[in-house]
């Protein structure tokens, strides 16, 4: 087993889930509020990564962070290494690959609780910022911890754009499915199968728990 | 109740985790290789030998000379080149990220056809090539693998290149046109000596070496990447690679001396 494969995996899951809550819950917010025509548009475009091959964002990610553009050569010098090929560019990526994994389910959380219960928020004096913190985020838990254990589980399970920015590199980049992908390269097969047994027993226990949690609380509530 | 708590601790360890990575960085004295996929079955043995004689750390990630050449172009954090030719070393050296003015040569490859021994093919030689029964023959991406442009060259030399190649299956490295032919998915492989010499595959299959005349010769070259951490530490791997007993079991494992 790549123990330093599983740990950078762990790590990378870890970030990208906090940096998506930090994303989502302000932008499903507003998809879930706004009534403008943008709002289509932006959903739209926090859906997209679900529908492109890892490819197309890959390929994208490299060329833009790279050193023949302006944000790369920014980034470089800020930074002091070129975001491609680096742990920070591999969260950068699985953060714009995992979008609707978190703002999905987000949105659809805040969407199903009830608006009479926020015109009384409004009523009461609550602002918008008082509204999501003490009514909504506390009415839609469950939806807030669906849309960590997918970011958590999608990054962990992420391959192509990893492969594409990532590079390979034991330690920075390497991450689980990416050492796979070397051990059937170097017929270790029986590696192989120790590490995606593994890959599949994390996805297999958050959806236990994800469901679990689902009915329990759908009991307790009837 | 419980499951509450469960969760909180679950959150907790989420919480901490990305604080930790900071923690684990890399000494001054870690190599980082950039080696072509031939090398993939022999490398790892030698870095360990050489970590046991001069005390530097050093790990290697395995993929096609043009992936490779690509991300050290981009800005990959690697120290030494170890190509399969010396064109994409060259590349490296054209885009200003090598020190040297010409890619070193360290080692000269070998294309072999290799086959399972329960493939169905009775013996093999180059003559199995012209069987209509034969199905498919896992070459690696000419346009990404030295070893694939070989293998290109020496079907087209054979003058077969046009009625296999619908048989073709493409792996984007040599490594994975070895894995290709072993897994049973493809029936023959041109694949490098390195991997047809590996335990595994002299136990699983056979290999014949292709005519050295129907392909140029797979001259594999290094560069030290330009203003690199490690790239004191690159010029003594390189060092290391050049000693007669070095090369002497490089020779064994399928990679002759480039000159």
């Amino acid at each position: 087993m790549d123990l330093q494969a599983l740990w950078l995996s762990l790590r990378l899951a870890a970030t990208t889930t906090l940096v998506l809550l930090a994303i989502g819950i302000p932008l499903a917010y507003w998809l879930a509020s706004a009534r403008t025509r943008l709002r289509p548009i932006v959903e739209a475009i926090t859906t997209l990564p679900i529908l492109l091959p890892p490819t197309v964002l890959g390929f994208y990610l490299l060329v833009l962070l790279g050193p023949h553009t302006a944000v790369g050569r920014l980034t470089a010098r800020v930074l002091g290494h070129p975001l491609a090929f680096s742990f920070s560019g591999l969260v950068v990526g699985s953060v714009l690959y995992s979008l609707p994994f978190a703002v999905q389910p987000l949105a659809a959380g805040f969407r199903s609780v009830d608006t009479a219960l926020l015109e009384q928020a409004r009523l009461l004096g609550a602002g918008r910022l008082r509204t999501l913190i003490s009514v909504l985020l506390p009415l839609s838990t469950h939806s807030v911890i669906a849309a960590a254990a997918l970011c958590f589980t999608h990054t962990v399970g992420e391959f192509g754009v990893v492969l594409m920015i990532g590079g390979d590199i034991p330690g920075a980049t390497r991450t689980l499915s990416i050492a796979i992908y070397d051990q059937v390269q170097e017929f270790s097969y029986a590696a192989a199968n120790r590490t995606s047994l593994l890959l599949i027993g994390v996805a297999a226990l958050a959806l236990v728990l994800l469901y679990a949690r689902r009915s329990s609380s759908g009991a307790a509530n009837a | 109740m419980s499951e509450r708590r469960f969760f909180r601790v679950l959150i907790a360890v989420v919480l901490l985790m990305p604080l930790s990575g900071f923690a684990q960085q890399r000494g001054p004295a870690t190599l980082r290789i950039a080696a072509a996929a031939d090398l993939q079955p022999v490398l790892p043995a030698l870095l360990t030998q050489f970590e046991q004689q001069t005390h530097i750390h050093a790990e290697a990630s395995f993929q096609s000379s043009a992936t490779l050449a690509t991300q050290i172009i981009d800005g990959a954090p690697f120290d030494l080149f170890l190509a399969a030719d010396l064109s994409f070393p060259q590349r490296v050296i054209a885009a200003g990220r090598a020190e040297e003015t010409q890619p070193i040569p360290y080692a000269r490859g070998t294309l072999v056809l290799w086959t399972r021994s329960d493939s169905g093919i009775a013996t093999l030689s180059i003559d199995t090539l012209r069987d209509p029964a034969l199905k498919t023959i896992a070459i690696a991406n000419p346009e990404h693998a030295p070893y694939g442009r070989a293998a290109q060259d020496a079907l087209q030399h054979l003058g077969l290149y046009d009625t296999l190649r619908p048989k073709l299956v493409i792996a984007e490295n040599i490594a994975q046109a070895a894995q290709y032919a072993d897994s049973g998915n493809a029936q023959v492989g041109l694949i490098s000596l390195t991997s047809a010499l590996t335990p595994r595959l002299r136990a699983s299959g056979r290999f014949i070496r292709l005519p050295a005349h129907a392909y140029l010769p797979i001259l594999q070259g290094a560069v030290v990447i330009r203003s690199s951490p490690g790239s004191a530490v690159a010029h003594r791997f390189l060092d290391f690679l050049a000693q007669p007993a070095v090369r002497q079991s490089l020779a064994a494992q399928g990679l002759e001396p480039a000159r």
